[in-house]
């Protein structure tokens, strides 16, 4: 298992153990965690329509098929010329809130 | 006989008076660039920004020949290939993706010399707007370029290799840079950095030519701190601070006047909560100074000498960085015409001064009008949660692609944007640390304006009253820019394509050719070291105003590849 999907893991299983402060990521300064609708309506949104219900610039979110490492990977790494990287960006506890929040979109 | 071969004359004069192949492309002959009509040697076609080529050799009764002459391919055209090409003397010039430049033999497209900026690519990675680059200036010996990393660069025009570049942005922390093309004026060079939805100032960076060294810089966001104090109080509650504004698209110039026009970009966040409230609540009260504005800037001292804001307190992202300053006159009185991103055309005197408001779309409805003195009427100011059918589309009902003006003709040839958009606003906060954020204000998705479809239309029009004469419609809007000739011809590279010569008088197509990808850059005519006139024309799609084309339109935009761009090159036979 490689050093990133360690990681992954360990913060997933860490996000289910009662009264479990995630770690924050070294090189993320955010003094809060964020809601995921939130970071949507500040950022993601601007590629992921209707809060990630549709395509648009980017792809459908509601009913992905990527797992939740996967999401986590593309939101850190991007996509080369599609997406960019959020390296940093986000705290681990605001990068689960964004999977939680993807896999419970319900079309409007 | 004697008019029509008039304008190729005085071209190959230009060519065979520069004597070397690397003529020198001087302030002055930018200014005077009706008297070299081979050339292309500033972005906008000239300081009177055209977009048109006196050259006739390529006309209405043989442009049915045309044919491809040459092409070159882009290497790492990530986002397609956006740039606007340069000609000086017979040698082309273009930039691309990732800070590339090539120098090619105008005739037959062979490679002089190439160049890739280094980058710091942690940086691109992060970067929305980005990696393309949309065009260079020509002037004092180099090859100008903004970089996606915050600098300025300039290289011998001769050889490519690099003169010197200049850190203007701290863009590792505000993840912004340039992509826009610089304007070479008298010595300096002006370049914009992108802002608008990215949280911080926008400032206009001018550099001089020939040391690189910064010599001014205007803060597009309430102004610099040594000037009146009036523009950042129209910033309530210090959201100066990260206001997005920039000017990301290049100017024009006006030499009788000394003043450098620019367009700024939209204040951040693009969609306010407050309601008809904005003066004194949501996210930025107050009219934000100076986004979605032009400014009349001394190039040699960076003061703001005149400025109109085009939409006070903007709450939906229409810019004023995009689009052409036309230099007109008409019965011995001059003006200046600058579209909105909003659909809206403002046409000025040469001092900035509003004379008329003229409407290139139909389907407009964040305002009820604006009056011809630039009053907005009936704005649709919008508070948090759902709003259906906002018109137009935050594309723009024009975007950064450029229009014509064409002297023998009098008119304005320009692309407008049919659609609209359903959203649901959001309080949100910037995001400024460890590195700056977009800062939208809403979740949203493009729809087609109620009892139409989304489409697209070049139209024919008076630039100063808006007046039709003629319209050719377009089932997705044409996304690259326009070029108008003396040969009375129109150019329009569509989305789809097919690049199409119209009659510039009626309209009517005269011939075609399917270019095997989407048009979403520039389009230029220039004349050869083989004395023929050649029409190029940048290919590639992936910008982002054409990312919803996939999945909105679906074929043939889901078949387009997102990292081909190839320049072609035309002539007649």
């Amino acid at each position: 298992m490689n050093c990133l999907r360690h990681r992954i893991l360990v913060v997933c299983l860490a996000s289910l153990l009662p009264g479990t402060t995630i770690a924050q990521n070294a090189e993320s300064a955010t003094s809060r965690p964020r809601d995921a609708q939130t970071i949507f309506a500040t950022t993601c949104g601007w590629c992921h329509n209707k809060g990630g219900r549709e395509a648009g610039k980017g792809p459908q979110l509601m009913n992905t098929t990527l797992s939740d490492a996967e999401i986590i990977t593309r939101i850190r790494k991007g996509k080369q010329g599609s997406m960019p990287s959020f390296e940093g960006a986000f705290t681990d506890e605001e990068l689960n809130g964004l999977v939680a929040y993807i896999r419970a979109l319900k079309p409007q | 006989m004697k008019h029509r071969h008039g304008a190729l004359c005085a071209a190959l004069a230009a060519v065979l008076l520069t004597g070397s192949a690397w003529g020198d492309v001087t302030y002055e002959r930018i200014r005077d660039a009706d008297k070299s009509p081979g050339d292309w040697l500033t972005y906008h076609g000239s300081y009177k920004s055209w977009h048109y080529s006196p050259l006739d050799q390529i006309n209405t009764k043989n442009v049915d020949k045309l044919q491809v002459a040459w092409t070159h391919a882009m290497p790492h055209s990530i986002r397609g290939l956006q740039s606007m090409p340069l000609a000086a003397d017979g040698i082309l010039y273009y930039s691309g993706s990732y800070n590339q430049v090539f120098a090619l033999d105008g005739t037959t497209g062979e490679v002089l010399w190439y160049y890739r900026q280094k980058l710091n690519d942690d940086l691109v990675s992060k970067q929305t707007h980005s990696p393309y680059n949309r065009g260079i200036a020509l002037g004092a010996g180099s090859v100008f370029m903004g970089t996606l990393d915050g600098k300025l660069v300039a290289l011998d025009m001769k050889t490519g290799k690099l003169r010197w570049e200049t850190k203007l942005l701290d863009s590792e922390r505000l993840t912004v840079g340039f992509t826009g093309a610089p304007l070479f004026v008298k010595d300096k060079v002006i370049i914009g950095a992108q802002g608008g939805e990215w949280p911080y100032r926008g400032p206009i960076f001018a550099v001089d030519a020939n040391s690189g060294k910064q010599v001014w810089k205007f803060f597009t966001v309430g102004g610099n701190d040594d000037t009146p104090s009036d523009a950042r109080n129209t910033w309530g509650n210090d959201s100066w601070k990260t206001g997005g504004g920039g000017g990301w698209m290049p100017g024009g110039y006006d030499p009788e006047t000394n003043l450098v026009w620019w367009g700024t970009g939209n204040p951040s966040p693009l969609y306010d909560w407050s309601g008809p409230d904005w003066l004194k609540s949501g996210a930025r009260p107050g009219t934000n100074l100076y986004t979605s504005s032009i400014l009349g800037i001394n190039p040699d001292s960076g003061e703001l000498k005149a400025y109109h804001q085009q939409l006070p307190h903007d709450a939906w992202d229409f810019d004023s960085a995009v689009g052409e300053f036309l230099m007109l006159e008409r019965a011995g009185k001059k003006y200046m015409v600058h579209p909105n991103k909003s659909g809206f055309v403002f046409v000025y005197d040469r001092n900035g001064k509003v004379q008329n408001v003229w409407r290139l779309v139909k389907h407009i409805n964040f305002v009820e009008d604006i009056k011809p003195n630039g009053t907005l009427v009936g704005r649709r100011d919008l508070t948090e949660g759902s709003h259906k059918q906002l018109c137009p589309f935050i594309a723009g009902g024009v975007s950064w692609n450029s229009g014509t003006y064409n002297p023998k003709t009098g008119l304005y040839y320009k692309v407008g944007n049919e659609w609209c958009m359903d959203l649901t606003v959001k309080k949100t906060e910037p995001i400024v640390e460890p590195m700056a954020q977009l800062n939208i204000g809403a979740d949203f998705n493009l729809v087609h304006p109620a009892g139409d479809k989304v489409h697209g239309h070049v139209s024919a029009r008076d630039p100063l009253t808006g007046a039709k004469k003629w319209e050719v419609r377009f089932p997705e809007p044409p996304l690259a820019s326009l070029l108008s000739t003396a040969g009375n011809l129109l150019f329009v590279p569509d989305a789809r394509g097919i690049l199409r010569a119209l009659d510039a008088t009626s309209g009517a197509e005269l011939w075609k050719h399917n270019d095997g990808q989407g048009h979403n850059g520039g389009i230029i005519s220039y004349v050869g070291k083989d004395k023929k006139q050649y029409i190029a024309v940048a290919t590639g799609w992936g910008g982002l105003a054409g990312d919803d084309y996939a999945s909105f339109f679906g074929a043939p935009y889901n078949t387009f590849p997102k990292d081909s761009g190839v320049l072609m090159v035309f002539r007649l036979p």
